[in-house]
């Protein structure tokens, strides 16, 4: 007797095989299913979105919001504070960058970003002088986690935003002034100038018709005889114009010299870490001047930088390796280029890589030789896989 | 020659230990995934200073370096034993029933019986003669099936032939009066993804049996440091890998395989194909209609596809003291009614059955100092998430999570109190992540006709190979064994042809 006969012997067996029997004749027919588990996935996490741009809104002198309307038809939820990184063809390159959704997530009909000009910017130039209305953009599905978390974040929220880092907070706002949510939010936006203030009419409009929502305006480089708060977000001014900081949330966007600053001002205040969220907000300007670059490796240095059975790049060490490959036609998948999503896991080889701290590699990762690439910058000469 | 000995579709835990045993042997192995990192469930994500582990609570099998379980052999035999960590855990689980129950169990048959016997002093008899039963059942099929004995007969092996199908409940009725006790002794049944009145006690007895003797496990950097190693062994063995590339196809002629073709369209021939995706997914998506072989779509329709989980993530910024976590393990139960609990696996409504497991307390360096992370899962299947509008679906994640953290502040007061970092995922995530039906983390369920002992794992198509949760059981121990399994088998097959 075979191993499958002496099997039969086991009490109940035959039961079951007569189960199976049935079941064959009357069970389900997975056949129709196909595309099903595609289908899922795309409702909520397409890998790409075809969209176009429907509409142009000039908002400052240097900041334009594109209203990105979906070519297929359907745009994935996403949660006010979340970003869609847009890929382009720039100059013969293909890039890509992430960009805050600035409107509510309850309009299921477009996304908006809003792009400022950033000087010497690649993309973000391209998007203002050359994109119009009617031509068509290629992004990613909705992705971050610097957005509202109802499970710890409580009803009491404080938004530091700096400059263009206004964007998620603008989502965050139309939402709950809009759902007229059991939220209260008090902004306090530092702008260089009076004429940077983006959604500046906007938010005054919303601020008088919703109790929940109050704002400030900090204004850094103050032209003469201007009224109102002059100079950066510090502690005093937080005390000033907030009152009771206990039991509230804060969260923060702008340029990167704004987190160092805030932080410091926050912990100054004794709000401890689980009450303060951050939105990594793209790589550093400045490399060399993170803590921690080695002082021997120059901004203009330039590597060699092998690539696993394809070819060698050169890769300057003041920018990010993920920039050098798209540069050589090598463009690696992308997502939040901030550091923090892993899409861009990248294994070195050989050499030496600067990572910023913020960057969050997993233990085992940084163990067994994984960098994410938007955010390494090579300070030597390299091998890596793709 | 065609390009590759072997192409590898998925770096599951299959994936991965199939994977290297090919590339081990020498073969030319190529390993696609989908996703960016390897280990399918077996993964890890950072949320701020948070690492969080996904899916490993109890690894089961391990056994200690002088008393090696079947686990540890085969990680061993992977050559990835000294470049991991391994934790022991000191406990088997704490069940607590809120405001009614509390207990945990030791690691050691022993204190088991004796501290059951404490609580439930009318059973005393009972529990001896149960894990007499258990044991002695276990022994039996590790002898006759594990040990693969040719003579093994009803005669030889009375008690498995005798109880392998009985189901759980009927034993555990046969023994015991209170419910209590019956949901204490038969809580692993979550582990398994089948309720009591439909387990096989053949499957739950070996389950039990292996945790008590070989004890639960954790690993420092959590099961993603196991996936890596497993990766990095592979790499270096010569094997390659893409990652961001699923498979789309899996090309078949004279039902035989030829090649794969990967999403960015490259055609890649080889004779041999280890899919560590879904059986289902695999024919119905990879390999069409038309090559699927007479008699597939009816097999599979007597099974139906298994749970998923929800899970909240939470990151604490205290020690698992500071809020009363003492235990790794912490079951809590709202109910002892199984059948009942089971049934919510199927609803929105809160679960009967959570599991909140804190790592750093048999690992204080799992999360920085100071800080400590806490998994709250309950399992679930897909199919209330897919009704939800996707509009309403972050709103009803979070209202769901709502209650599983409230469960955890009854048992743990001061926990919500203390979240730092928290993170939420559903059915329909494991559904993006995993790419399986249902998001199913354990296959098809896995009732006793879907066990191999009925259905053959092997496929009619020559060269097509499975690894993984869908052809066999779920978990982490079943899995990384299937992989090599399946690896052996190719080997076999290849000395064959030659
Ligand atoms: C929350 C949770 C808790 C759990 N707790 C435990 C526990 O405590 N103990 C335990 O033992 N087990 C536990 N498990 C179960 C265990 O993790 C799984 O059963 C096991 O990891 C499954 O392994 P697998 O080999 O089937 O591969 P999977 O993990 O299912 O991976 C399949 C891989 O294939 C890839 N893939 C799919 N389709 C394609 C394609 N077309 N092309 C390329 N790649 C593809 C996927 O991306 C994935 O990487 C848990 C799981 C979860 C999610
Ligand atoms: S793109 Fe997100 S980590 Fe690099």
């Amino acid at each position: 007797m075979g191993f499958q006969d002496v099997m039969k012997d086991i009490e109940g067996y035959q039961d079951i095989q007569r189960d199976i029997e049935i079941l064959k004749k009357y069970g389900i027919d997975y056949s129709s299913q196909r595309g099903s588990v595609e289908h899922s996935i795309n409702l909520f996490h397409p890998k790409k979105i075809r969209l176009g741009v429907s509409e142009i809104q000039q908002e400052t002198g240097t900041t334009r919001t594109l209203r990105l309307v979906p070519k297929d038809g359907y745009l994935p939820p996403f949660q006010a504070g979340q970003y869609i990184n847009v890929f382009v063809d720039v100059a013969g390159i293909r890039t890509s960058r992430p960009y805050s959704i600035s409107s509510s997530p309850g309009q299921t009909a477009y996304y908006d970003i809003t792009v400022r000009r950033v000087s010497d910017g690649f993309v973000s130039e391209y998007l203002l002088d050359e994109i119009r209305v009617g031509d068509e953009l290629e992004s990613s599905g909705p992705a971050g986690t610097f957005n509202y978390n109802p499970l710890f974040h409580g009803d009491d929220l404080v938004f530091l935003a700096g400059g263009s880092g206004i964007t998620p907070f603008m989502s965050m706002i139309r939402e709950v002034t809009d759902r007229n949510l059991n939220r209260r939010i008090h902004l306090i936006y530092g702008c260089d100038s009076p004429d940077d203030v983006i959604f500046a009419e906007e938010l005054a409009r919303r601020a008088e018709n919703h109790p929940n929502f109050s704002w400030d305006l900090v204004i850094s480089t103050p032209p003469q005889g201007y009224q109102g708060l002059t100079g950066f977000i510090t502690a005093g001014l937080m005390k000033q114009v907030l009152g009771d900081l206990a039991g509230r949330m804060f969260y923060l966007c702008g340029p990167e010299a704004m987190y160092a600053f805030c932080d410091k001002e926050l912990s100054g205040l004794g709000i401890p870490k689980r009450k303060i969220r951050i939105e990594m907000y793209g790589s550093p300007r400045d490399v060399t001047r993170q803590p921690g670059w080695p002082s021997g490796v120059k901004a203009e240095a330039v590597f060699n930088v092998a690539v696993k059975g394809k070819k060698i790049i050169e890769a300057r060490a003041c920018e990010p390796l993920m920039i050098s490959l798209e540069r050589a036609g090598l463009a690696i998948p992308a997502l939040c280029r901030s550091g923090e999503c892993s899409l861009c896991r990248t294994r070195l080889l050989t050499g030496k890589v600067y990572q910023p701290a913020g960057v969050k590699l997993r233990k085992s990762d940084r163990r067994f030789g994984y960098i994410h690439a938007c955010m390494a910058y090579p300070l030597e000469d390299l091998e890596i896989m793709i | 020659m065609p390009d590759y000995d072997v192409v590898v579709i998925g770096a599951g835990n299959g994936g991965l230990t199939s994977a290297l045993t090919l590339a081990k042997a020498g073969r030319k192995v190529l390993l696609l995934e989908r996703h960016n990192v390897p280990g399918g469930c077996a993964t890890s994500f950072v949320r701020g200073r948070f690492e969080f582990e996904v899916a490993l609570h109890q690894l089961s099998g391990m056994g200690s370096p002088e008393n090696p379980g079947p686990l540890r052999a085969i990680l061993g035999e992977m050559g990835v034993l000294d470049k991991l960590e391994f934790v022991e855990m000191e406990n088997l689980y704490r069940v607590v029933v809120p405001g009614q129950f509390d207990i945990t169990l030791k690691c050691e048959r022993n204190l088991i019986t004796r501290e059951l016997q404490d609580r439930f002093p009318k059973e005393k008899e009972g529990i001896v003669k149960f894990f007499d039963l258990v044991y002695d059942c276990s022994m039996q099929m590790i002898q006759g099936l594990f040990f693969h004995d040719p003579e093994i007969s009803k005669e030889k092996y009375p008690l498995y032939f005798k109880y392998a199908l009985k189901n759980t409940q009927d034993i555990l009725d046969g023994f015991f009066d209170d419910p209590l006790l019956k949901a204490v002794l038969s809580i692993y049944w979550s582990y398994l993804g089948v309720p009591p009145s439909s387990l096989p006690f053949g499957e739950f007895a070996i389950m039990l049996f292996a945790y008590i003797e070989f004890k639960p496990y954790h690993l420092k950097g959590g099961s993603q440091a196991l996936s890596n190693a497993l990766l990095d062994e592979y790499l270096r063995g010569g094997g390659e890998v893409r990652f961001n590339c699923a498979a789309k196809r899996i090309i078949v002629a004279d039902s035989r395989v030829k090649g794969v073709i990967t999403e960015d369209g490259d055609t890649i021939s080889t004779d041999y194909v280890v899919s560590n995706a879904s059986t289902l997914l695999t024919y119905i998506e990879l390999i069409g209609r038309e090559h699927i072989p007479a008699g597939q779509m009816e097999q599979f329709k007597s099974s139906t596809i298994g749970p998923a989980a929800f899970t909240v993530y939470a990151g604490l910024d205290c020690e698992p003291g500071e809020v009363g976590i003492q235990e790794t393990t912490n079951f809590i139960s709202t109910t002892t009614d199984m059948d009942g609990a089971f049934g919510k696996w199927k609803t929105l409504e809160q679960q009967g059955v959570s599991l909140l497991t804190c790592y750093d307390v048999s690992d204080p360096d799992f999360s920085p100092p100071g800080t400590c992370q806490a998994a709250i899962v309950a399992l679930q299947y897909a199919e209330p998430w897919y009704s939800v509008p996707p509009q309403q679906y972050y709103d009803t994640k979070y209202r769901y999570a709502d209650g599983l953290l409230n469960l955890a502040e009854r048992v743990f007061p001061g926990f919500r109190g203390h979240i730092e970092e928290v993170e939420a995922s559903t059915p329909l995530t494991h559904l993006r992540y995993l790419g399986h039906p249902g998001g199913a983390i354990y296959g098809f369920d896995q009732y006793a006709k879907d066990s191999t002992l009925f259905l053959s794992p092997r496929s009619a198509i020559k060269g097509l190979y499975f690894a993984g949760a869908w052809v066999g059981s779920g978990g982490f121990q079943p899995t990384l064994t299937s992989g090599r399994t399946s690896g052996r088998a190719i080997l076999k097959s290849m000395r064959k042809q030659q």
